[in-house]
């Protein structure tokens, strides 16, 4: 990412998609015109009018990355992403204005045929029994490793098992591949078609598209007052 | 991040093998297990949380690996490579490096990399016996490198669970209680509820799923299967409609139940704080079991002839001090559990620990449980705790 001047800001955006779209409308009201350089399928781009400023386009999972690693200054990403792939999220990165779209929950689901589990400490106490039948620990299907550790490991809970599912995972308990499932949802639709039931108390996290800043990215003189630029834009 | 493993290499090495060799005087084998280890073995064991702390990948086969956290499950594995039926009783030591994440960055006490040196012994019925032996084969170790001043913590979980099953409740709460331990905000929420209204979990479930009749078993399995129907619920998944059915009647029962009396969580939570010189402690323990109207006097006995067996080794029990409630946060101990804490370094940073696991080497694949007791030094720690300065006034390690 950092090929250009170090004294150019970088701003990191999500490269496809609707994300990318309600990136570029919430560009253009704070009166910031987001455009692709060189070829439309590139990956770099600028904003229209800020020389100071180079654009890149990439995944929103590597935005937060980036953002971790101090390879970008700022970028637009889902707070699920960043929670999820730092576990010191408030040294790393500073949440500089919520965007208003990419509203979505992480959420704990259980079958709702398990009539007998409406919260977290209903899912705590089967633990054991369910071990005593089938001779292991529940499995939950999540791409969301370290949200849902800290999540049960908030509340005192260490024996289940994490199964990494990288796409599908509404389908896993009736596929019996895992026995719950920890995943993203806005409606909540997919989950009860898959005839999964949200637990009572089973909100991880509610998430959405924020424009954040790093605070391990090299920042200089030039890069704090683009920065303070754009962020002024945002916020009035 | 650290470039180096250890800052006084010298003086570690020799700390180390003055352990060692105080080990194997002791009959403990020297033994080297595997540095890289299954990641499913300690996930099943530990749990999940061992991801939180422990160094997990996937090796190009896709294999879930760990480097070890500890080197207890090693050891154990090693025993059983040896002797699959674990048939045999062992006694083993070793050392070499153990490796956990630290969530709060790597600290002087508190490092990625550390070294263990210790001992485990397997097979031995004489529990007690087994038991002291390991604290004074450790403290001897310490003392020989050179340690001088230290405190011993004792706890031990069989005491509790002597409480527990000696009060008048049903199996499901001794369970719950028993497993909500390791939480001690929980653990005490748990208890008040018990007093009042156990059925209070249960209120948030459906109410024709709480008057099923817990003597007509069938019967409740076809309620359940007619309430699914009736609110179009598919079944999906293993939990089968009988599994679902046993639990739902173990709430009933919970709610139909007696509260816990009032008298026996207060003494139940009396004796999680008690905290005592280990000899005082017998007696203290004692007259709680009497202020109950309880039988635990096996559990009692065996912790006094414990403290017996290490006094008759030369254990200075005066350094010694019970905590009922110590062993909770640890994750596969059982019974005894005993940390040696240093002024220097304090409670946070104890230099050696250990206790028993009576149900680790079934885990790991015995065919049945196998006593098992064990204790590592830190020994990284306790360098730093001899270059404080709590050494002999005539030496030891520098």
């Amino acid at each position: 990412m950092s090929n250009g001047t170090p004294d150019k800001l970088i701003l990191a955006v999500p490269s496809k998609g609707r994300l990318m779209e309600q990136t570029a409308e919430a560009f253009a009201v704070a009166g910031l015109t987001l455009r692709k350089t060189g070829n439309e399928r590139g990956y770099r781009g600028e904003i229209v009018g800020h020389p100071e400023i180079d654009v890149a386009f990439v995944s929103a999972s590597e935005i937060a990355w980036y953002l971790k690693t101090g390879r970008v200054h700022l970028g637009v990403t889902g707070e699920d992403l960043v929670s999820e792939q730092m576990s010191d999220a408030a040294t790393r990165v500073t949440f500089v204005k919520k965007l208003g779209f990419g509203n979505a929950d992480v959420v704990v689901a259980v079958p709702d045929c398990w009539v007998d589990v409406r919260n977290m400490d209903d899912l705590a106490e089967i633990a054991l029994l369910f071990r005593r039948t089938h001779g292991r620990w529940y499995r939950v299907a999540t791409k969301y490793l370290n949200l849902t550790r800290r999540f049960f490991a908030a509340r005192g809970m260490s024996d289940y098992r994490i199964v990494e599912s990288l796409g599908a995972t509404e389908g896993t308990p009736a596929a019996g591949t895992a026995e719950l499932i920890v995943d993203i949802t806005t409606t909540g639709t997919t989950l009860a078609a898959n005839g999964l039931r949200i637990l009572d108390d089973g909100l991880v996290l509610r998430s959405e598209a924020n424009l954040i800043s790093s605070n391990v990215a090299p920042w200089t003189e030039q890069t704090r007052a683009a920065m303070a630029d754009i962020a002024r834009r945002f916020t009035v | 991040m650290p470039a180096e493993t250890v800052k006084h290499f010298e003086a570690t090495e020799a700390s180390a093998q003055t352990l060692l060799g105080a080990f194997t005087r002791g009959g403990y084998e020297a033994v080297s297990p595997a540095i890289i280890q299954p990641a499913g073995v300690f996930l099943d064991v530990v749990g999940e949380s061992l991801r939180a702390r422990t160094y997990v990948f996937s090796d190009p086969d896709g294999d879930e690996l760990c480097m070890r956290p500890d080197l207890t499950v090693p050891a154990c594995r090693l025993h059983l490579e040896r002797h699959p039926q674990a048939s045999v009783p062992a006694k083993y030591s070793y050392d070499g490096l153990a490796f956990r994440f630290q969530p709060l960055g790597s600290g002087l006490a508190h490092t990625r990399e550390f070294r263990q040196t210790g001992i485990e012994a397997f097979g031995e019925v004489n529990r007690e016996r087994a038991d002291a032996e390991v604290v004074t084969t450790i403290a001897a170790g310490l003392e020989a490198a050179g340690l001088a001043s230290y405190q011993l913590r004792f706890g031990d979980l069989g005491l509790l669970r002597a409480i527990l099953k000696a009060a008048d409740m049903p199996p499901r709460w001794r369970q719950r209680l028993m497993h909500l331990f390791v939480r001690p905000q929980a653990f005490k929420a748990e208890l008040a509820r018990l007093t009042v209204e156990p059925g209070a979990a249960s209120a948030h479930i459906p109410a024709e799923l709480r008057t099923l009749d817990p003597d007509d078993t069938a019967g409740a399995e076809a309620a359940v299967t007619r309430y699914l129907e009736a609110n179009g619920i598919e079944q999906i998944g293993l939990r089968d409609i009988p599994e679902i059915t046993a639990n739902l009647l173990g709430r009933v029962a919970d709610a139909r139940s007696e509260p816990l009396s009032a008298k026996t969580a207060q003494l139940i939570a009396s004796y999680v704080a008690i905290v005592a010189p280990a000899r005082a402690s017998v007696r203290r323990i004692r007259e709680l079991a009497t202020l109950m109207g309880i039988q635990i006097e096996e559990a009692v006995g065996a912790y006094e002839w414990r403290l017996e067996l290490m006094a008759q080794s030369g254990l200075d029990l005066e350094r010694a001090e019970f905590s009922a409630d110590f062993g909770r946060s640890l994750a596969y101990y059982t019974g005894f559990v005993f940390e040696v804490v240093t002024p220097g370094l304090g409670r946070r940073s104890p230099v050696a620990g250990g206790g028993r696991y009576d149900h680790l080497l079934k885990a790991v694949g015995a065919p049945e449980d196998v006593p098992a007791v064990g204790a590592a030094v830190h020994t990284d720690r306790l360098v730093t705790a001899l270059a404080n300065g709590t050494t002999h006034a005539n030496g030891g390690a520098p």
